[in-house]
């Protein structure tokens, strides 16, 4: 009997250790929500693009503000995009000074350009104050944040997201990825049917 | 009724309950989810308007259902090979066609979470062969026994034979 509770405590705190994170910074809404969505996303990848632009704010209006949602990002970035990697650090590194959000939308807005360019940083600086610049640039270098990345790219092939975006519907113990680029009223029929 | 033919008959009977089996399974994934789920992996293969798709993810499982229970079951198998065959085919060809445009999309084969790639390209074009390969079996008249083994009529209209005395 001794033996298997020491088991069950082992397997307890290993499941605790193996349970992925949040990044308070990259989590929006109510963590108490019925219904949280994981996005596994590129920053260099189009469809993401399109879906944080198009979509993403709808979701924010209808489901994660009024607080029926709880929207976590992650980064997913791709070996095939050149900059993505970079961008999710620097992104990573907003969130800790809280502009997660703000970072996120200028890297996506000007993803044509710094995807050509390369100039990831300058892109990122141009939605922080000069001190959160200094900050966010010193943070991007930091291991635990390059471990952030890394650690959220696993915990996508955990999830066995394949493509960008892809986003984790997550109520109770169901788990429905969805990915592609999607029209925003089925999603929204998804997500109000299993609301119900 | 030769050995060679008695085997045919049982790969054929595996083939169809085995077909069927995975009409059934497929449906089943969808049915179990809100029918908007499947309507999101129809919708990513941009061939319907969005108003279409949500009834068709409504009744396509069902459809998938009905055609599954009527392979194994054994009824009317010139039209259920046929329809097996066709529905199949559908899709097979919109598969290949998102995997060609390079547009990484969900089969929405069973459930959601599976990308089209060559694994289920593979998959569901061997389905696709067997559906085919039991509708030409299906329709192909039975050839005449030789002389001398039970009375058989030369008329191509007679598709069975009388057993022999």
């Amino acid at each position: 009997m001794k033996k298997l509770s020491v088991a069950f405590l082992l397997a307890l705190c290993a499941s605790f250790a193996a349970a992925p994170t949040v990044n308070k910074g990259k989590a929006f809404g109510n963590p108490a929500a019925p219904i949280t969505i994981e996005l596994f996303s590129d920053f260099q990848c189009p469809s993401c693009r399109n879906l944080h632009m198009t979509l993403l704010p709808s979701i924010m209006r209808d489901y994660v503000v009024p607080g029926k949602a709880y929207l976590v990002y992650k980064e997913f970035p791709l070996s095939q995009h050149n900059h993505s990697r970079e961008a999710a650090a620097y992104a990573c590194a907003a969130a800790r000074v809280g502009k997660y959000e703000q970072v996120a939308d200028a890297l996506f807005q000007n993803q044509p350009a710094w995807a050509e360019n390369g100039k990831v940083f300058e892109t990122v600086a141009s939605a922080l104050t000069p001190a959160e610049r200094t900050k966010v640039q010193a943070l991007a270098q930091d291991p635990a944040v390059l471990n952030e990345v890394q650690s959220d790219y696993m915990e996508g092939q955990r999830e066995q997201v394949n493509q960008t975006p892809t986003m984790i519907v997550i109520k109770g113990t169901k788990r429905w990825p969805i990915a592609g680029s999607l029209s925003y009223n089925l999603v929204k029929q998804f997500l109000d049917d299993i609301s119900k | 009724m030769t050995s060679r033919s008695k085997g045919l008959r049982i790969v054929l009977l595996l083939l169809r309950i085995a077909i069927g089996g995975i009409f059934v399974y497929a449906a089943w994934t969808k049915l179990r989810e809100p029918a908007s789920l499947f309507a999101i992996s129809i919708d990513g293969y941009h061939v319907l308007p969005e108003w279409a798709v949500l009834p068709l993810a409504r009744m396509l499982p069902w459809l998938e259902l009905l055609l599954g229970l009527v392979l194994i079951a054994g009824f009317w198998r010139r039209v259920s090979t046929v329809a097996a065959s066709a529905l199949l085919a559908l899709f097979f060809s919109l598969m290949v066609r998102a995997y060609v445009r390079g547009e990484a999309i969900d089969c929405g084969c069973f459930g959601p979470g599976e990308a089209i790639s060559p694994i289920t390209l593979l998959r569901d074009g061997g389905l696709l062969a067997a559906a085919v390969f039991l509708a030409i079996l299906a329709w192909k008249k039975p050839r005449p026994l030789p002389y001398g083994r039970g009375s058989v009529t030369t008329s191509p209209t007679v598709e069975t034979v009388p057993p022999s005395d």
